[in-house]
């Protein structure tokens, strides 16, 4: 962008939004440059916005989106910003619209379930506004306290709570979104439940930005749980783990969410000798009910050969986790994270080919105690973390790894990514999992939303050959 | 390039690589504010790209380095626990070592402490005023064991200058034998050191340590969450041979040992920790083990409290360049402490104390908000000579 234009820009925004409201000096943009998404290392400070605004309504996202469509700048917008894809990094400049000052809850609507929100609210705030009516969102992701829930609806953002309260996805039922003309639509009525329009609202979950700019969300909530619980189970490996993740899917017992994983210095949590993998299973619900399910999982363990862990240390899987997790990605050096879907009975396999085959060929390791990771349940998970390769073309190594594991989960009719979308990252490779007619509908979509090709582009969808 | 530049640089890169922002979540700055850049996370990036070149060290990249009340609270929820806070300081240290020009709004800090020997534009002999009505005597060298540091903040504020009083009292009460400096006190240059003057924390610290030295104390007490931290951490030379006790180790002590006893009191009190008595220092418990040696007094702990406990927002000299925010900052932790339904707030700072009651004050609060030594003088008893001795 030339300097007049920006100039020009600059003072539109201004007078618009007011000066503290929109952000121009490099010491400010400077957090806008990237997600966590790993670019290349010399590139770390390549693509600034021009600006970074911070709007509080909708009327000024409207005003900021009329703008932009008369000049045709890229706009970016913004949650929480601990995207791991690459959605939010500015490749074109561009106005970053960063909604989180956007935080004010509009409505509790305790005899329906749910509340109404902006989106720049984060999860955590959330709950903590729900408490006090004695509801909440149901939605535990390790990024609790920074995701926001347009953050989440446009990742389709994971919960490990999901087997019995769904994802975030399940729990939108109505949105307001600023489309790229700037005009705004209410997708339908604040309902879950209703067989009249098309479905809009899904439209805009996991579109990264790419369609309009969700204003406002209305959310299923529910009731806090009476009590909740943890069992947690030590295993020699993760397969006899994931043998019991299989028997408890299988059994019909309704927890909230489990996973399996060989973990590292398993030892400080209790783990006997020779113990590598363990598995967590999280009961929420009233109270006679949890105790049946903790009885139930009990005697699961006991059958599939797992050590029971001490209780205390179990219950900090429900506290500890929500309060700090992080990721620790600042230990860990340049890493990245695998979240595939992988059918159930290809599982073994996947996870063979991935450290056997593609890990040597290319140069990169799992991190100690990440090798195996199952979120346990209907949306579950295939992980793993890698250090990234080293020395010459490390770069390009990496990146040929991703494509290789991308075609390794969808050659056994898995998806490339659960929730942490697609991005820059993997803006090529979702061609592996979808047809040309189901990409070009995907195109024909965005072209109708957004003809001029200015919200979050160069994002999400592949380049057409 | 020092030590601590090149832990800053460690840090910042270390966080560089990770990026989460679960350093925003409770950062007191951050949640008034509401931008990025005012944040560790944000802070950090701006270090790594001023120290590389990449951002110039202009008036907007000065703002954030001094947008952080070094309260620590953010170490709490990074899973790396990168020392967030000293690389914030250490880089306000670069800057000014770059010869940026750094706060205009901390000039007359400066200049009180190279004229007065305090921030506070008071006299030197303003520093004993607060001392008329006590007993306590002038600190000799070889005279006594423990030496009361008072702090410029208690000495020279009069609406705080209670908590010199009521300390000496319960000294008195408990038979110590304690020395004053009074006029001849100097600021322990934690307020130097917070905004990054090195040059200038560095003379006061080796002026300080020789005055304490040549009284040859065993133990120096101060009530001041602040110069505790101070004497404590960025005095090495000193903590070698000379005990340094926060007035709560110090009180603990005395109501342990039976030398402090207090009446019964149905007062119902939360207890705020300040930053530099709890993250910094880690003394949660000896405020707390008094407060629950007064008969009746039921303690109420806040939502966030110990290592969790939000920052009040009067640190690092964010409370005189950004007063409105530091107010906001510590009516959130007032609203905290006013839904445990206390009736008063009991904390062990200066700052803490000042910031907190002027948001009761201007936002109407019924809550009372006292320094712990004052609270505790006002339910303190007599023990007769060496009883518990």
């Amino acid at each position: 962008m030339n300097e007049s234009v920006r100039a020009e820009l600059r003072k539109e925004l201004v007078d618009l939004l007011g000066e503290s409201k929109v952000l121009w000096s490099k010491s400010d943009l400077l957090p806008y440059t990237k997600d966590t998404y790993r670019i290349r290392f010399e590139d770390d400070h390549r693509y600034f916005p021009d600006f970074a605004v911070l709007p509080e309504t909708t009327q000024e996202v409207q005003g900021i989106v009329r703008i932009a469509s008369r000049r045709k700048t890229p706009l970016i917008p913004k949650g929480g910003g601990s995207n791991r894809t690459g959605m939010l990094v500015p490749i074109y400049g561009g106005i970053l619209v960063d909604t989180i000052k956007m935080k004010r809850v509009l409505e509790v609507n305790k005899p329906d379930l749910n509340v109404t929100v902006q989106p720049g609210i984060t999860l955590k705030e959330l709950d903590d506004h729900l408490k006090d009516y004695g509801l909440w969102l149901t939605q535990e992701q390790g990024s609790l306290k920074i995701a926001t829930v347009g953050g989440a609806i446009s990742t389709s953002g994971f919960s490990r709570l999901h087997q019995k309260y769904g994802a975030i996805a399940n729990r939108v039922m109505s949105l307001e979104v600023v489309l790229a003309d700037g005009s705004i639509l209410r997708t339908g009525p604040k309902v879950l439940y209703t067989s009249t329009g098309y479905r809009l609202h899904q439209l805009f979950i996991a579109a990264e930005g790419t369609l309009g700019i969700i204003t406002e969300a209305t959310l299923r909530v529910e009731p806090l749980p009476e009590t909740s619980d943890v069992v947690m189970a030590f295993y020699d490996d993760f397969w006899k783990a994931n043998e019991a993740a299989q028997r408890l899917m299988a059994s019909g017992v309704v927890f909230s969410g489990a996973e399996a994983y060989e973990g590292h210095g398993l030892d400080r949590l209790g783990a006997p000798e020779g113990k590598t993998s363990l598995i967590y299973v999280l009961l929420h619900g009233i109270r006679g009910e949890v105790e049946a399910e903790a009885l139930f999982v009990k005697k699961l363990v006991e059958e599939t050969g797992g050590f029971l862990a001490r209780h205390d240390v179990a219950m900090t899987f429900l506290d500890v986790y929500t309060e700090q997790w992080c990721g620790a990605r600042a230990l860990t050096g340049f890493e990245d994270v695998i979240t595939t879907y992988v059918p159930m009975e290809r599982m073994r396999e996947f996870y063979d080919k991935l450290w056997n085959v593609i890990a040597p060929k290319y140069g990169i390791e799992p991190l100690p105690g990440e090798k195996y990771s199952l979120d346990v349940g209907r949306y579950r998970m295939a992980g793993g973390r890698y250090k990234l390769p080293k020395g010459e073309r490390a770069w390009e190594r990496y990146q040929e790894a991703v494509r290789e594991i991308a075609v390794l989960a969808t050659s056994f009719g898995g998806s490339i990514q659960s929730c942490h979308g697609v991005g820059i990252q993997h803006r090529e490779n979702i061609a592996l999992e979808y047809s040309d007619v189901a990409l070009d509908t995907m195109r024909n979509i965005k072209r109708l939303f957004d003809p001029d090709n200015i919200m979050n582009p160069g994002k999400k969808l592949p380049m057409k050959k | 390039m020092n030590s601590a530049t090149k832990a800053m640089l460690e840090t910042a890169e270390a966080c560089a690589m990770c990026r989460c922002g679960c350093c925003k979540d409770q950062c007191p700055m951050y949640s008034e504010i509401i931008e990025e850049s005012i944040s560790p996370k944000g802070r950090n990036l701006l270090i790594r790209a001023v120290c590389s070149g990449v951002v110039e060290p202009d008036e907007r990249a000065v703002r954030i380095a001094y947008s952080c009340l070094l309260c620590r609270r953010d170490e709490y929820d990074c899973t790396a626990r990168l020392k967030n806070a000293e690389a914030a300081e250490s880089f306000r240290e670069y800057l000014v070592d770059k010869g940026v020009p750094t706060l205009k709004e901390h000039e007359a800090l400066l200049k009180s402490l190279e004229n007065y020997g305090n921030p506070w534009q008071e006299s030197r002999a303003a520093r004993k005023r607060w001392a008329r009505e006590i007993k306590g005597r002038k600190a000799a060298p070889g005279r006594m064991r423990v030496l009361f540091y008072v702090g410029c903040t208690f000495a020279l504020d009069r609406s705080l200058q209670e908590t010199p009083k009521a300390l000496a009292h319960l000294m008195e009460l408990a038979h110590e034998d304690y020395g004053l400096l009074l006029e001849d006190e100097a600021c322990c240059g934690s307020t130097a050191k917070r905004i990054g003057q090195r040059q200038i924390f560095e003379r006061i610290r080796k002026e300080n340590e020789a005055k304490i030295r040549n009284l040859g104390v065993k133990s120096v007490v101060t009530a001041c969450a602040g110069c505790f931290k101070t004497l404590k951490q960025d005095y090495p030379g000193l903590t070698e041979d000379v005990e340094i006790l926060h007035s709560t180790e110090y009180l603990s002590r005395l109501v342990q040992s039976g030398n402090l006893r207090f009446k019964d009191s149905k007062s119902i009190v939360t207890y705020h920790d300040p930053c530099h008595l709890g993250r910094y220092a880690e003394v949660y418990d000896a405020p707390r083990k008094i407060l629950k040696a007064v008969p009746g007094l039921k303690l109420i702990e806040m939502r966030n409290s110990r290592e969790k406990a939000r920052c009040c927002g009067g640190g690092a000299g964010v409370k005189t360049a950004y007063p409105e925010i530091s107010g906001k900052a510590a009516l959130r932790r007032l609203m905290e402490a006013e839904r445990t339904g206390a009736e008063t707030i009991v904390t062990t700072c200066p700052f803490c104390v000042q910031t907190l009651r002027a948001a009761a004050e201007a936002n109407s609060s019924k809550m009372r908000v006292v320094e712990l030594s004052v609270f505790l003088a006002e339910l303190a008893i007599p023990t007769p000579t060496g009883a518990a001795r």
